[in-house]
């Protein structure tokens, strides 16, 4: 095309746009964009909405505004604490969504307006949105514990959010002599990750065993079951024999304060003093649903879970762990299935069409030894408004499986990882 | 080839729409995308053992899913999550994913024996995974581009259960391999494009 013909082009399609405009009365003036969502936070849930919004409908003006650089990943982030993978390793930055035409801003997203639509975020900017998705992750209660504070936090790390703590508490267990004591405290559900501190168990006894082979590791836990509980239990044992205690919530695993000089853990029968000490506060929703208003009294956030649209402000939608999705866990998979259905009832909503009929699945593997995986299922489905599991699917690997059918599940585990992460950056 | 291409095209469109207009009804697109949270975005895996399924055969997928379901195919997690979907849905599943473009991986060839693999795939496999594996007739799977860790895997899979394999001409072949074979055929194909 010549440079004319491209201008009398444009000119056509600008004449046609306008007769639209004035043919169409639900179409806004400011018609192009098609409509503006904003999605805050760039992990398991907020990447994938973004992206799978933005292919539903490239017309359709997606940001993503994401407090830090770049996204590191919790689940593998007990392998760091085994000295088997590097933060590194669990770094992804956003390029890959830029190249597919998202808007990444990197500002920490403070006040909510969900009555004039606009977001601003601690760098002055407003973002104004036709649809919010919000996938905040969780936020720690530092009033359940006594003692447990943020700031105590940082010498006791939890480690539950990957980073900077993730390697204080390798520093830690690395600098702990041998025979000494590893004592994790297991919050109450629901919480991010059910499988989480029963693997970091696993993934520290597998560095123990190598280095520091008379430590002992204790769980204490707020609950009396736990997440592949027959699982893990029969993997420490064939592994590392008697090196990991779980004591239930009823044996007196309930953690009621910690001593924020020496770190020793309150229980309800009695104190347990560890050299490396890791409390897991117990969990809600994160920061910025809380301050916004979207949870209810359990701290989590109620939503239409055939869309995710919050039943306290319709236009704004919450995914992830945030959100209280029926039977699903608060894992990495449920967060990407449920990005995926509510960008595809955003896109059908904005397309004037009837959210689709919903799919969930979650998949979560555990690594007991980097050749021990195990593994729990749930395919899912809408009932009556609740997402429930389709009954005769999902469920456990086999308490019978042999060494050969572990060490493959193994290998699919930091398969699932290069998978869900290309999914979600790629 | 075209006619073929042309009929399984068509099977996906009046899958998607029938779906779209259907009540209650899960859409094609909607089932598929679960899938990619471990194949990736439109089932072209980031590797090793997870096998890319985006541009596979319709009729060959349809099967493999199918027979996971019912347990024919052995699997560690597989079966457990095609227990959740009707057979109308894996037809669905099937067809979106054969409706997607081959994604190859992008690893090169690095191993010395692959004229041993070449010389296997002459004489034992050619006839249904012709062109280097890039032929997708009567529901065989396409091999050119696929993982060499998943080729290996299904292969170990296909010779441990010897005669119960699928089709049996191939499972008598495959029990004849030894570690050896298994591995230089799996990078073969890997680095076939």
């Amino acid at each position: 095309m010549t440079d004319l013909g491209r201008r009398a082009f444009l000119k056509t399609s600008a004449l046609a746009a306008s007769a639209a405009l004035l043919t169409s009365p639900a179409r806004r003036v400011h018609a192009a964009p098609k409509a503006r969502v904003v999605v805050v936070g760039g992990g398991f849930g907020g990447a994938i909405a973004a992206k799978y919004l933005q292919m539903a409908d490239p017309e359709i003006r997606v940001t993503l505004v994401e407090k830090e650089p770049v996204f590191r990943s919790c689940p593998m982030s007990n392998e760091v604490l085994s000295g088997d993978r590097s933060l590194d390793a669990l770094t992804f930055d956003f390029r890959g969504l830029t190249r597919r035409g998202i808007a990444i801003m990197q500002d920490e997203i403070t006040e909510i307006d969900a009555e004039q639509h606009f977001v601003r975020g601690s760098s002055g900017n407003r973002y104004n949105y036709d649809k919010l998705i919000l996938s905040p992750g969780v936020s720690f209660r530092w009033d359940a514990i006594e003692g447990l504070t943020e700031e105590v936090a940082e010498r006791f790390p939890h480690a539950w959010k990957a980073g900077p703590q993730t390697l204080k508490l390798r520093q830690q267990l690395e600098a702990m002599d041998d025979g000494g004591v590893f004592i994790i405290s297991a919050p109450p559900n629901p919480f991010r990750c059910p499988p989480g501190p029963y693997e970091r168990a696993a993934q520290v006894a597998h560095y123990f065993k190598q280095h520091k082979p008379k430590s002992k590791i204790i769980i204490l836990d707020a609950k009396d079951a736990f997440s592949k509980q027959g699982l893990f239990q029969a993997g420490w044992k064939q592994h590392y024999g008697d090196m990991i205690e779980w004591v239930s919530g009823a044996a007196g695993g309930i953690v009621e304060a910690i001593d924020p000089k020496t770190g020793a853990l309150i229980g309800t029968v009695e104190d347990f003093h560890g050299n490396v000490v890791s409390p897991i506060p117990p969990q809600r929703a994160g920061a910025l649903a809380v301050s916004a208003g979207l949870t209810d009294a359990s701290g989590w956030c109620p939503v239409d879970q055939k869309t995710f649209a919050s039943t306290l402000h319709p236009d704004i939608h919450v995914i992830g762990d945030s959100c209280i999705a029926g039977v699903m866990p608060k894992s990495g998979y449920s967060a990407n299935s449920q990005g995926k259905v509510c960008a595809a009832a955003i896109a059908a909503e904005i397309a004037g069409q009837a959210a689709p009929e919903p799919s969930y699945v979650n998949t979560c593997y555990s690594l007991i030894t980097p050749d021990h995986g195990i593994s729990v299922a749930g395919v899912y489905d809408l009932e009556d408004g609740q997402i429930v599991g389709i009954e005769g699917a999902g469920g456990l690997s086999p308490m019978d499986a042999d060494a050969r059918t572990r060490a493959i599940e193994a290998r699919f585990a930091h398969d699932w990882f290069r998978n869900i992460t290309a999914d979600m950056f790629g | 080839m075209r006619l073929r291409m042309s009929s399984t095209l068509l099977a996906v469109g009046l899958t998607l729409s029938s779906a779209a207009a259907a009540e209650g009804v899960r859409s094609a697109s909607m089932l598929a995308n679960t899938c990619a949270g471990c194949h990736s975005t439109h089932g072209a895996s980031a590797g090793e053992q997870m096998p890319t399924i985006g541009g596979m055969d319709n009729g060959y997928l349809y099967d493999v899913l199918r027979d996971y379901k019912t347990g024919v195919r052995g699997s560690t997690i597989m079966g457990r999550i095609m227990r959740g979907y009707t057979d109308r849905e894996i037809h669905a599943i099937a067809a979106y994913f054969a409706a997607q473009p081959w994604v190859s991986t992008d690893r090169v060839a690095v191993a010395t024996d692959l004229h041993i693999a070449r010389d296997i795939h002459a004489r034992q496999c050619e006839t249904c995974h012709e062109d280097g594996g890039r032929e997708q007739e009567d529901k065989s799977p396409r091999l050119a581009g696929q993982w060499a860790g998943y080729l290996e895997y299904a292969l170990e899979a296909c010779r441990e259960i010897g005669h119960r394999c699928r089709p049996r001409k191939m499972g008598e072949r495959v029990m004849e391999l030894s570690d050896a074979e298994i591995a230089a055929l799996a990078r073969f194909y890997e680095s076939e494009k």
